[in-house]
């Protein structure tokens, strides 16, 4: 049993349900019998990855897709252990470094020294290079991006890296223009509807049209969000019905509600509790820069045309802040202060204006 | 000091002599008393616990005949007029009875109970075990001995051996063949004999063992020694007290009483705990008072001169209750041919009868000790920051930032744990925490040292400034949160999400899958469940 989101994943390049285009050249790059490093960059659940994975099956054949997935173990510098799970096939290895938090350089060259030093046994009719797919690149440290750096051109006779990246604005330069950008667009509205009806169709169930708009809308275009989204909801209530309830990210909903806390009261003593709340998004695993972005949506979407202007300067301030900065908590705390000021200053002049 | 370093130079080549001789090849620990006279525990013992310094004038040859005439030629000498300089100054200070200490009544009440009791049971269960512990120059030491004088018991220490290569001369072997004795042999034979037997040349029969100075080995975690082995085998076979002396440190890893004596350790062996406190700045006094008069007296009148009251004073205010320390900067301050030390005027208010008042102290400009304040008082200072009459601050943020300058991000952590109570209006919390964010960014710039500093300073001078009404009141130390991320799937989930889970980042899992496939894997699991309760 597998999600719908598996289950249904496109194989082949040839059967992929938009970017036609596209696929046909990244067809087209993997006949000659080389090629160079690739990132691919887009949003979240646009089908980077499943284009990896098809282009691996392009190259590889069938044999890619049997994968096993290994802890492996490293040791920093300082003598610590990380572990990173990777996933891999004869041809391939998969490894998200930045859950090895600031010791990802050390995952960087590790791994890649690892993969790159032995050779494919069995050369005819393959490849003589293996592939490392990195995923979330952008997340990796600078420290870990040039270490990179180095080592792509050190073991480029071994080895190819495809980095999977959401924006490329966290990518050094370096890096930058050694890889080969292939860009994947969010799909847009009518192919996610077309993509979820015959899914539907797949699976023996009639999807109502107002269902699946309504699903496209709350996924935000994102493709894998309204497979998991439109599955959950399947789960919840059988035969789908035009209106019926569509499930939402609980990290979404506790935010709505921290964000309605807010402006319900603003003093010191509801701000640490705020703190709270804040604390159990990011022990979840919420990245802040989401935190803030969803806190920030929600707190303009609720305050009065007066003050929205002053929230988005402080919120660009403070995201900004926090990028440099080192604890996130303190920035995410700054910008809830200060809209509680702005929020209360503007209440209390409401007030005033009442009584004249 | 000449006939000091002779005792040196020759007890080492009698040591060598003694070594090559087969009758004592045993290495034996070398122990020294505290008064720094000299004993090798086969051969020679001076009379330390006298308190007779060794005379200065003594024929090479002399020394060189049996001991025993040596001793006898120290005794007659002892009984002649006191030399004109000591060889350490501090003896003439040293207490002498237990009202001479500056201690607590209390905690000398406790010691000298932990005593008795060692005499009442002395004869089923010698090996007594009691740990003193307390800041450095409480008195901890003193007490000990004081009242081991009162008990008739003779103090033997451990002091640790200086490393010194034995050769193991072996029947005809070339010699070369050396090695270090280990120090952790040394401590245990130094545990298990010197309780068992007397000095030859000692008149008292009772011994008391004093371990202050900790062997290295036990201290090393990464060595596997067992203290706790080496106490149970003390426990059995000891027979006499013994008495570990620990100072208190600040921190864990150095803190031995934390880490060598858990509390199952002490409840094991009875382990008397005695925890000595600063001392109190009342009881400073009175021994100032008499270290004064001792200074009076006719033999040390040469020396000292009378210091003002503001000199003492101050060095009351400046030793922090560490009376050892109030003892030196005494001595120095009042030695003849000095000029008066300069002292330095401290602004603080004095609770005194339950209201505050305001009092002028000073303490010296040049010398006294470090004033190091722990965390806890640093951040009550921050968090509620107090005013004089020119609403200055009175504890500058200069000085908060210099004794933290050290670990900025663990203080800026712990004020952002605990500022926001102490805040009324959120206006004020707005530009507090405006200024940790600031401080927060400056101190992850680790290519120029100094930031880090300016960003604490930013930080405390902050949230100090910040607050104009702090809420007083209890409130908790907090400590700042880690964040460890972990993983939240369960098994059932991890299995939905198939191999391709351990490619998906802890975020992302979080962000994009949890919610659903948590809601799905329910579902499946209820699903399954019901059929397979169908099947039954």
């Amino acid at each position: 049993m597998a999600l719908w989101v598996d289950k249904y994943r496109p194989r082949e390049l040839a059967k992929l349900d938009f970017h036609k285009d596209q696929a046909d050249n990244l067809r087209n790059l993997c006949k000659q019998s080389d090629f160079p490093h690739l990132m691919f960059y887009g949003p979240s659940g646009a089908g980077k990855k499943t284009r990896i994975m098809c282009l691996l099956r392009e190259m590889y054949g069938a044999g890619v897709e049997r994968l096993r997935s290994e802890t492996m173990t490293f040791t920093t510098p300082s003598n610590r252990k990380i572990e990173v799970m990777t996933v891999s096939s004869n041809y391939h290895l998969e490894v998200n470094p930045s859950d090895a938090g600031m010791y990802d350089r050390t995952v960087v060259i590790d791994l890649i020294k690892q993969v790159a030093q032995t050779h494919q046994i069995e050369i005819n009719g393959q490849r003589e290079f293996k592939v490392i797919v990195i995923s979330e690149g952008d997340e990796l440290t600078k420290d870990a991006q040039h270490a990179l750096r180095r080592t792509m051109e050190k073991y480029v006779a071994t080895c190819r890296i495809i980095i999977s990246v959401n924006s490329t604005s966290r990518i050094i330069p370096a890096i930058r223009s050694r890889c080969l950008g292939i860009r994947v667009a969010a799909p847009n509205e009518t192919e996610i509807v077309s993509i979820l009806q015959s899914t539907c169709k797949r699976e023996g169930l009639t999807l109502p049209m107002e269902l699946a708009k309504r699903v496209v809308d709350k996924s935000e275009r994102n493709l894998r969000r309204a497979l998991l989204m439109l599955e959950a909801s399947k789960v919840a209530k059988a035969p789908f019905t035009a209106n019926q309830e569509i499930p939402d990210l609980d990290w979404q909903v506790f935010l709505r509600e921290t964000a309605s806390q807010i402006i319900s009261e603003q003093t010191p003593g509801k701000l640490e509790k705020i703190r709270e709340r804040l604390y159990e998004l990011l022990t979840q695993g919420v990245p802040p820069n989401l935190i803030f972005r969803g806190l920030v949506e929600q707190l303009v979407n609720n305050c009065d045309m007066s003050i929205k202007a002053k929230t988005l300067e402080f919120a660009a301030e403070y995201e900004h802040r926090m990028q440099s900065g080192a604890k996130h908590i303190f920035h995410l705390e700054a910008f809830v202060a200060q809209f509680m000021n702005i929020y209360k200053k503007f209440l209390s002049e409401l007030v005033m204006t009442d009584d004249f | 000091m000449s006939a000091r370093k002779k005792t040196w130079a020759r007890s080492a080549f009698s040591e060598m002599s003694l070594s090559v001789s087969p009758a004592t090849t045993e290495a034996t620990p070398v122990k020294r008393s505290r008064t720094s006279s000299y004993t090798t525990t086969t051969t020679r013992v001076s009379r330390s616990q006298t308190g007779k310094s060794t005379p200065t004038a003594k024929p090479l040859v002399e020394e060189d005949s049996v001991d025993l005439t040596v001793l006898s030629d120290k005794e007659e000498d002892s009984q002649g007029p006191p030399p004109e300089v000591k060889e350490n100054w501090m003896d003439s200070f040293a207490p002498t009875t237990s009202e001479d200490l500056a201690v607590h009544p209390k905690k000398i009440a406790e010691l000298r109970d932990w005593l008795r009791h060692c005499v009442a049971v002395g004869k089923k269960f010698p090996a007594q075990m009691c740990l003193l512990t307390g800041p450095t120059g409480a008195g901890k030491t003193a007490t000990l001995r004081v009242l081991a004088k009162e008990f008739g018991y003779q103090v033997q220490e451990w002091i640790n051996p200086v490393d010194c290569e034995v050769v193991n001369a072996l029947g005809d072997q070339v010699s070369g063949n050396a090695y270090v004795g280990s120090h952790l042999e040394a401590f245990k034979s130094f545990l298990l004999r010197a309780s068992r037997y007397k000095s030859l040349l000692e008149s008292q029969n009772k011994r008391l063992l004093l371990v202050e100075d900790f062997p290295n080995v036990l201290l090393d975690e990464k060595q596997d020694v067992n203290f706790e082995e080496l106490l149970d085998e003390y426990s059995s076979y000891g027979k006499s007290p013994l008495v570990f002396i620990v100072a208190d440190s600040k921190s864990r890893g150095l803190n031995i009483s934390y880490r060598l004596f858990p509390d199952q350790l002490k409840a094991k062996h009875r382990i008397e705990h005695i925890s000595f406190n600063a001392i109190a700045s009342t009881i400073m006094q009175k021994s100032m008072k008499a270290f004064c008069s001792v200074m009076q007296q006719p033999q040390n009148k040469a020396l000292y001169k009378l210091p003002s009251s503001s000199v003492v004073d101050s060095i009351v205010v400046g030793a922090q209750g560490d009376v050892r320390n109030a003892l030196i900067n005494l001595h120095l301050s009042s030695l003849k041919g000095v000029a008066n030390m300069p002292t330095k005027k401290l602004d603080i208010s004095v609770a005194s009868k339950g209201r505050k008042k305001k009092a002028t102290q000073s303490t010296l400009k040049s010398i006294g000790r470090d004033e190091s304040i722990t965390l806890m008082h640093a951040l009550g200072r921050v968090l509620n920051p107090k005013f004089n009459d020119q609403k200055m601050l009175l504890h500058s943020p200069e000085e908060l930032t210099e004794s933290f300058s050290t670990e900025p991000r663990n203080f800026v952590n712990f004020v952002h744990a605990n500022y926001l109570p102490h805040f009324k209006d959120i206006e004020e919390v707005v530009s507090a925490i405006d200024d940790l964010g600031l401080a927060d960014a400056l101190l992850n710039e680790y290519r120029e040292g100094a930031v880090s500093v300016t960003g604490l300073n930013i930080a405390i001078r902050g949230v100090m400034l910040a607050n104009s009404a702090p809420v007083s009141g209890w409130m908790p130390v907090k400590g700042p949160k880690r964040i460890n991320i972990k993983s939240l799937a369960t098994l059932a989930e991890q299995k939905l999400v198939g191999v391709g889970y351990a490619g998906i980042s802890r975020t992302h899992y979080a962000t994009e899958y949890s919610s659903f496939v948590k809601s799905i894997a329910s579902r499946l699991s209820e699903v399954n469940s019901s059929q397979s309760m169908e099947l039954n």
